[in-house]
């Protein structure tokens, strides 16, 4: 991800995928998504709090995911994403369609996969 | 550490978020900001690098706000905390309320529907009503400035004429000695056949001064009125209705100047006059042309023949007392000067418009306050609607008082609720007066002027408006004012299980159904007597069958057929040719049927009996008949026989006599072979006529008042051109040989215009039209007003016993019969219903005083239409307490024990 540039367009049209399939096995809170999005890409991708939280909202809005406030013993009440009905169904074609690109991208620029 | 939600709220100003969100924003964010300064911390990093790092991720310029303003803004915000202190903006209030709202009445479909229906009906019914009155009451008429014309008549009160049609020589005197008109204007009605293109037509029309459209200040559509120079005998000028010039000559004005065909002489055209223009009239008498009154010497100079109508206008600052008094001066004067015919003799002027609406005034208003008790009885319903839903929304409302709410704003709030539900059925209303007007027109008495204007107009729509949002202030009151004096402690105390809002909402509640019973039994009263006034009209014997009973105009030229003879062989051809009709089983010669003229009486000297001094010359009825006319009609002979053929110019002239005359002129007699004549006993001029029969008495121009003394003469025994219809009795349904009379008719006379064809019971049901027309009405505002009152103590029983659930529930787990809770709760609806009754029924016998003047043969104050009203709201009651009090008693104990 060298140009600062290419970075956001990429992370805008994949940032969606990204955060719907953190949410597809368990509710997760805003920090915990920003950690595993940067610990998985191995630092290679980071949200900041500006960034992150107006994708998640507009994901709410859309009724993709919902968020929860939820409290747990000990603890600050925190607010959980879960991904909604309508969100696996984006998730799904999302995926269909970002395996698409990739494939595609490799095709022309004879990049392989393993 | 840092404050962090200072950092996340200083990034998140200028969003105007709603300060829920905004909290919720920061909450998020800001722990977010901490997660990420203590995993700093807990690398060794030192506190103020920390901080700089968590910071720059906010660095970018505003970009939260950037991102935020694009999904927060993208979409509505969330519900605001309804009647929060924040902002006072009355505009953006107003806007919040109404989105709110709509909101609220979106979640509750079944309520909003059955909440707009209600008012639907209410308002719709006003609309309606209003539209009528509007048209007929409100709405000036077409004239330059109307207010200033009043009608003329002669007081002859002592003959039972208290409004008498004035006589050409009195009408002459008055317009030469009164001052205080601008202009006096006298008009005849008069048939015209109109012949010459297309099919021969008979029209209706007048005779009129000159000067009738000045005074009224019309204008014509083309040409011009009469001029003075026209109002003599022998001119032969005419004006068209422009329904008749564009029907007949297609709108051409090229018809000025030409000649037209009226009844045998030829008219020129000189002008067309507006549609609009409708003078009084009897019946469905509509103008068609209007040609000078041009009085011939002799009538100008008559004082005893009385069949004008006068029209004036009152001179700027003349009072109507003033005019009045001027006429009773002159009257007096006439009085003196002509003893013999005005001796008694006063004068009446009343107002144009009064004379128009006539006796429909009365009914009209008593009509619109039955649709406003309708329409109180549905806000009722509504307001009790609400009441019920505010006790659900109880919560919500305590909620918000706790969080800060306004009261004032929380009362605007629930008020513009409920305006929104009244404009929506204000809308709904519409449609439905719309609906209903289409109806109702058909209804409306003929002679009722300018009932064809009744439309929804600009009017209409102002009227619908305000009534609604008032309607809705009204109905939304009473929560809104609940919610006003909501104990806040007490409501969170009772851990939100509804207090059924106290004491006072229950209160309320039933104040609520007492006054819809109230209400409702003074409508039901109204319209009870209504009912039964038309009951005793319809069960008054006309004096004759009117069933199977075709009638038809047949208005003979004077010019065409001058003499008896003449008009003889025309109508015995007629009559020859339309018995062997199939259905047909007799037919005969008619002058004037009943219920169709309003005129023709004379005094009459009896053989033996000195003549009464000349003001006290009792009125007879009399009408012109040809033979088998009393068999016809079906008007039983009571002695001797009717006219035949044999009765002619050539033989002893006959009379045929009503009972009330033989009893008057010859109690215990037999009138058999009595004579009398019309004028006086030394009016040699006239013949004696013999009385050769005595018929039943029959109403002949008002349904309603009792049968006149009343004679008849044969046609053929009359000089004058007095037959003009014809009766066909039949086997079969009389508007079915319609088409075959008039056919035998013009094959007697191709050009005989023949009119007026329907049969004798719809004439006789246009007799009592104008009492259907309010009866109908008023009883259908009644039964709407019985099923809202009805829904409306269901309703309330049903909350009522919703609320005692659980007490229900403890007296069934100790022992309670069902039958004791049936009859707890039927007690209860009962109670309530006694006490409307105890308002209404003596609110309906003050009330139902003002329409006295509506009823017929009952009185206002009728004990069995006031006992049997009560009755039935009380079994109407019983029966809408009886549903939730049967489901009240099928409730399990156990259930009802734990809805606490």
């Amino acid at each position: 991800m060298a140009s600062p540039g290419l970075d956001r367009e990429l992370k805008k049209g994949s940032a969606e995928l990204l955060i719907l399939s953190l949410v597809e096995d368990r509710p997760r809170h805003g920090y915990d998504i920003g950690q595993l999005i940067e610990l998985r890409s191995r630092g290679a991708l980071r949200f900041n709090v500006a960034s992150l939280y107006p994708l998640l909202y507009r994901l709410e809005k859309r009724g993709w995911i919902r968020g929860r406030w939820v409290e747990k013993a000990g603890q600050r009440r925190r607010r959980y994403y879960r991904l909604t009905p309508a969100g696996k169904k984006v998730l799904a074609s999302q995926r269909d369609g970002w395996l698409e690109f990739v494939e595609a991208i490799g095709r022309i620029t004879g990049i392989q996969y393993a | 550490m840092p404050d962090w939600k200072a950092e996340v709220k200083a990034r998140l100003a200028g969003l105007s978020l709603s300060p829920a969100r905004e909290l919720e924003i920061i909450e998020e964010l800001s722990q977010h900001l901490e997660d990420e300064y203590e995993q700093a911390l807990s690398r060794g990093v030192s506190e103020a690098e920390a901080e700089r790092a968590v910071l720059a991720d906010l660095k970018v310029p505003n970009l939260l706000g950037r991102e935020l303003k694009r999904v927060e803004r993208a979409v509505p915000q969330n519900p605001v905390p309804m009647g929060t202190r924040a902002r006072s903006n009355m505009i953006g209030d107003l806007g919040q309320d109404v989105r709110y709202g709509l909101r609220m009445l979106a979640k509750n479909p079944a309520f909003t529907a059955i909440a707009v229906l209600a008012l639907a009906l209410g308002i719709g019914a006003n609309s309606a009503i209003f539209s009528v009155v509007n048209a007929i009451l409100l709405r000036p008429l077409p004239y330059k400035n109307p207010e200033q014309l009043v009608m003329v008549w002669e007081n002859q009160t002592h003959l039972g004429f208290p409004k008498n049609t004035p006589s050409p020589a009195n009408f002459l005197d008055w317009r030469q000695q009164t001052t205080v008109f601008q202009g006096m204007a006298a008009f005849a009605e008069r048939s015209f056949n109109l012949t010459g293109a297309g099919e021969p037509e008979r029209l209706d029309g007048r005779r009129v001064s000159a000067n009738l459209f000045d005074v009224l200040g019309v204008r014509p559509i083309i040409g011009r009125t009469f001029v003075p120079q026209e109002d003599q005998p022998g001119t032969k000028v005419v004006l068209l209705n422009e329904s008749l010039w564009k029907r007949r000559f297609g709108g051409d004005p090229g018809v000025i100047g030409r000649a037209v065909t009226l009844n045998n002489e030829a008219y020129t055209v000189v002008g067309v006059l507006p549609s609009s223009v409708r003078l009084p009239a009897f019946g469905k008498w509509r103008d068609q042309v209007w040609v000078p009154i041009a009085f011939p010497a002799e009538e100008a100079a008559s004082r005893g023949d009385h069949f004008l109508e006068v029209i004036t206008r009152l001179k700027p600052n003349v009072t109507l007392a003033q005019a009045r008094a001027e006429m009773e001066t002159i009257a007096a004067r006439l009085a003196q000067q002509y003893p013999q015919y005005n001796s008694r003799v006063g004068a009446v002027v009343n107002p144009l418009h009064e004379e128009i609406v006539g006796d429909m005034k009365t009914a009209l208003w008593i009509l619109l306050g039955a649709v406003a008790f309708v329409l109180l009885i549905a806000c009722a319903n509504v307001a009790n609607l609400l009441l019920a839903r505010a006790a659900v929304r109880e919560k919500e409302i305590a909620l918000r008082l706790a969080l800060g709410a306004d009261r004032a704003r929380l009362t605007k709030q629930l008020l513009v609720e409920s305006v929104m539900l009244s404009l929506l059925g204000g809308m709904v209303g519409l449609g439905l007066a719309y609906a209903g007007l289409r109806v109702l027109t058909r209804f409306i008495p003929p002679d009722l002027a300018h009932a064809d204007t009744i439309a929804i107009d600009g009017k209409v729509l102002v009227f619908t408006l305000l009534v609604a949002l008032v309607t809705g202030v009204i109905f939304g009151l009473a929560p809104a004012s609940q919610a006003s004096h909501f104990n806040l402690s007490e409501t969170l105390k009772e851990g939100g299980r509804d207090s059924g809002a106290g004491v006072r909402g229950k209160r309320l509640r039933s104040a609520l159904v007492i006054a819809e019973v109230a209400v409702s039994v003074v409508l039901l009263i109204g319209a009870g007597l209504l009912i039964n006034s038309f009951m005793h009209l319809r069960n008054l014997d006309p004096g004759f069958r009117a069933d199977h009973l075709l009638a038809l105009s047949v208005n003979l030229s004077e010019v065409k057929y001058p003499d008896t003879a003449r008009r003889t062989a025309f109508f015995d051809e007629v009559v020859r040719r339309v018995q062997p009709l199939p259905g047909v089983q007799s037919v005969a010669v008619a002058g004037n049927l009943p219920f169709t003229y309003n005129g023709d009486s004379m005094g009459i000297a009896v053989e033996g009996i000195p003549d009464p001094p000349p003001d006290q010359w009792p009125d007879v009825i009399y009408r012109a008949i040809g033979p088998g006319y009393f068999n016809t009609m079906g008007i039983p002979l009571v002695r001797g026989r009717e006219f035949n053929d044999g009765d002619t110019l050539d033989t002893t002239r006959g009379v045929v006599i009503g009972e009330k005359t033989a009893k008057h002129y010859w109690p215990n007699q037999d009138p058999i072979g009595k004579r009398l004549k019309p004028g006086g006993t030394n009016d040699n001029e006239t013949p004696w006529r013999t009385v050769i029969g005595v018929v039943k008495d029959v109403r002949q121009n008002d349904f309603i008042a009792e049968p006149k003394m009343q004679m008849y003469f044969s046609y053929k025994q009359v000089g004058q051109l007095v037959a003009n219809a014809l009766i066909v009795r039949t086997s079969v349904d009389p508007l079915s040989l319609a088409t075959p009379v008039r056919n035998a008719i013009w094959s007697v006379d191709k050009d005989q215009p023949v009119a007026n064809i329907d049969s004798m019971e719809n004439i006789v049901a246009g007799a009592v039209a104008r009492q259907r027309f309010s009866m109908l009405l008023l009883a259908i505002f009644a039964g709407l007003a019985l099923v809202l009152a009805a829904v409306g103590i269901y309703g309330v029983m049903s909350y009522t016993v919703a609320q005692q659930t659980r007490e229900i529930g403890i007296r069934i787990a100790l022992g309670a019969k069902r039958r004791d809770v049936l009859r707890m709760t039927v007690k209860q609806a009962l109670k309530l219903v006694g006490l409307g009754l105890l308002i209404g029924l003596p609110s309906a016998f003050i009330l139902t005083r003002v329409m006295s003047s509506l009823l017929f043969g009952v009185s206002a104050t009728d004990p069995i239409t006031f006992v049997s009203i009560s009755l039935v709201l009380t079994g109407v009651a019983m029966l809408a307490s009886y549903i939730p009090a049967l489901r009240a008693t099928r409730v399990d104990p156990m259930v009802a024990l734990r809805t606490q």
